[in-house]
């Protein structure tokens, strides 16, 4: 049975590749039609990680994404991206709507976008589920988790962006700021984790959201620094208890330099929240103050070829930072390579220490070790 | 005798000339040249705004005019083209794009496989500009000179 659920998952990017394939290259009077789908499979020596079997190996790591765009007018852009994913437990075989959204860019200085948008926050938040574009299997995990990527990822409401020249000297600004509302994916990751303490939610909780980014571009040639704040608050009740998180701002300060065959980029991100959760046996406060930081380095070997390193760092210093659970170093070895313009696979290597991130008690029901190696490796597709 | 030796350094002479000659060439026929619709205003644009126009940043010209970019889908003036003017390799073109298509922040540029589509697509296409290699026949559309 677990096998045959396995198969099934390892079809849908086929299917979508073949769907894909009848559909490339369609131009409908200025209609775009684009799409992505990946298949990986994760193994892990210890611990089983991201609501997989991955200590024996694990297929249930699928993406997929159509996007439909269309021009209305020079001005005018319309579309919609939809999008499933399977990740362990997480996800399921639900095609969610990714973004929708209008978008009327006055000029180069003002735009407009409304309906459900992808949020900016940090170097690759945005884009964090776009695989096709990243050498790594995973982003650094401390600041965007792969098994909650659903949350940040993008809000229902509307953004303001553009950008101002700042001169010859200086280059330009670009600025994005946003109000909306999020709500937590009722098959991701923080409810999956409240659902294994015994807590259910049968409708989504959420709350309102606004933040910016601001993103300098000087006149050196690739380089760009920037800094983001997102301020969030989340309500939600469940049969047995009510979740309310008071308004909280996650900040994040970035760079990233591209020259030539090297890309280097690096990421502090900071977040104190805490967490009350309201039961008929009282109130329960879980108090987080996230850090995080990554630094990151790829290096292009040859036209197919991209390898590269990073160390991603999470602790949360609200609580007791030498037990394993509080925190979490990454290491990553990665390499890419692209058989053509269409597909390519990855191959990545993490060495883990500490279970802050990306571990649950349903998967893990004998406890953690500290320390635990994981190998991932993903075929994708995009066109 | 002596004929053979002087045959021998004018072969000697020959190849480098020769060389040299067909190395102009290649690198004249490296180089890509701009070309706008007949509409468009401007007749020089900055090799910065260029970049700007063709990685989607930008979507006007100087002149105020809506641009259409578009591009070669891939060969050796693509590539010349992406070196020069955007500083990336095919692939990281590729991924720019991506990224704004599937976050919904951009849609692709028009993409063709030959410089006589280009041409066409230009001289059909208000605010369109695109590259072809300079040797290449531009007629009906309007070139463009490149300001580094």
């Amino acid at each position: 049975m677990v096998c045959r659920l396995r198969l099934r998952h390892a079809r849908l990017p086929l299917l979508l590749c073949i769907s894909a394939a009848m559909a490339w290259a369609q131009d409908l009077s200025g209609i775009e039609i684009h799409g992505f789908a990946t298949q990986g499979v994760l193994y892990s020596t210890h611990n089983n990680y991201l609501t997989m079997q991955t200590s024996s190996g694990s297929l249930q790591w699928t993406h997929g994404a159509i996007s439909v765009t269309d021009s209305v007018t020079d001005n005018l852009r319309v579309g919609i991206q939809l999008h499933m994913y399977q990740l362990g437990q997480l996800g399921g075989p639900n095609i969610m709507v990714d973004w929708a959204s209008g978008d009327y860019r006055f000029n180069d200085q003002f735009g407009i976008r409304a309906g459900k948008v992808k949020t900016v926050l940090g170097l690759f938040n945005d884009s964090q589920d776009v695989d096709s574009i990243f050498l790594w299997s995973l982003l650094p995990e401390c600041a965007y988790p792969a098994d909650n990527e659903s949350f940040f990822l993008s809000h229902l409401g509307g953004d303001a962006y553009g950008e101002i020249p700042l001169g010859k000297r200086a280059g330009r600004l670009d600025y994005d700021g946003y109000v909306g509302q999020v709500t937590l994916d009722l098959n991701g990751g923080y409810v999956k984790q409240l659902s294994d303490a015994g807590i259910v939610f049968t409708s989504a909780p959420g709350g309102k959201t606004y933040g910016g980014d601001l993103r300098w571009r000087p006149p050196l040639a690739g380089l760009t620094a920037g800094a983001s704040i997102d301020v969030e608050a989340i309500d939600g009740t469940g049969p047995l208890a009510r979740l309310h998180v008071a308004p909280f701002q996650i900040t994040a300060e970035y760079a990233r330099f591209r020259r030539g065959k090297w890309d280097l980029a690096g990421e502090y991100d900071r977040g104190p929240f805490t967490d009350a959760l309201n039961s008929p046996q009282g109130t329960l406060f879980l108090p987080f103050d996230v850090r995080s930081w990554y630094a990151m380095a790829s290096y292009r070997i040859s036209r197919k070829l991209q390898v590269g390193s990073y160390y991603g760092h999470y602790v949360n210093k609200a609580l007791d930072t030498s037990l394993p659970q509080n925190f979490s170093k990454d290491w990553a070895v990665s390499g890419r390579y692209d058989f053509n313009s269409y597909f390519y696979a990855k191959l990545e290597d993490h060495f883990l220490h500490g279970t802050g991130l990306g571990y649950y008690t349903s998967t893990n029901p004998n406890g953690l070790q500290p320390n635990s190696n994981i190998l991932a490796a993903k075929i994708g597709f995009s066109f | 005798m002596r004929l053979g030796k002087r045959k021998a350094t004018r072969k000697r002479w020959l190849i480098p000339l020769l060389g040299l000659i067909t190395g102009c060439g290649a690198a004249r026929a490296q180089d890509v040249i701009f070309v706008a619709n007949v509409g468009v205003q401007i007749s020089t644009i900055k090799a910065s705004d260029l970049h700007a126009i063709f990685t989607g940043e930008k979507t006007r010209l100087a002149d105020g005019t809506h641009v259409v970019p578009v591009i070669l889908k891939g060969g050796p003036v693509h590539e010349v083209f992406l070196k020069n003017y955007c500083g990336e390799s095919p692939n990281e073109f590729r991924a720019q794009w991506q990224k704004a298509v599937f976050t919904g922040q951009g849609s692709m540029p028009r993409a063709f496989e030959s410089e006589a589509a280009v041409i066409d697509y230009v001289a059909q296409t208000p605010g369109a500009v695109g590259y072809v290699s300079r040797l290449s026949p531009h007629d009906g559309v309007k070139a463009l000179t490149a300001l580094k």
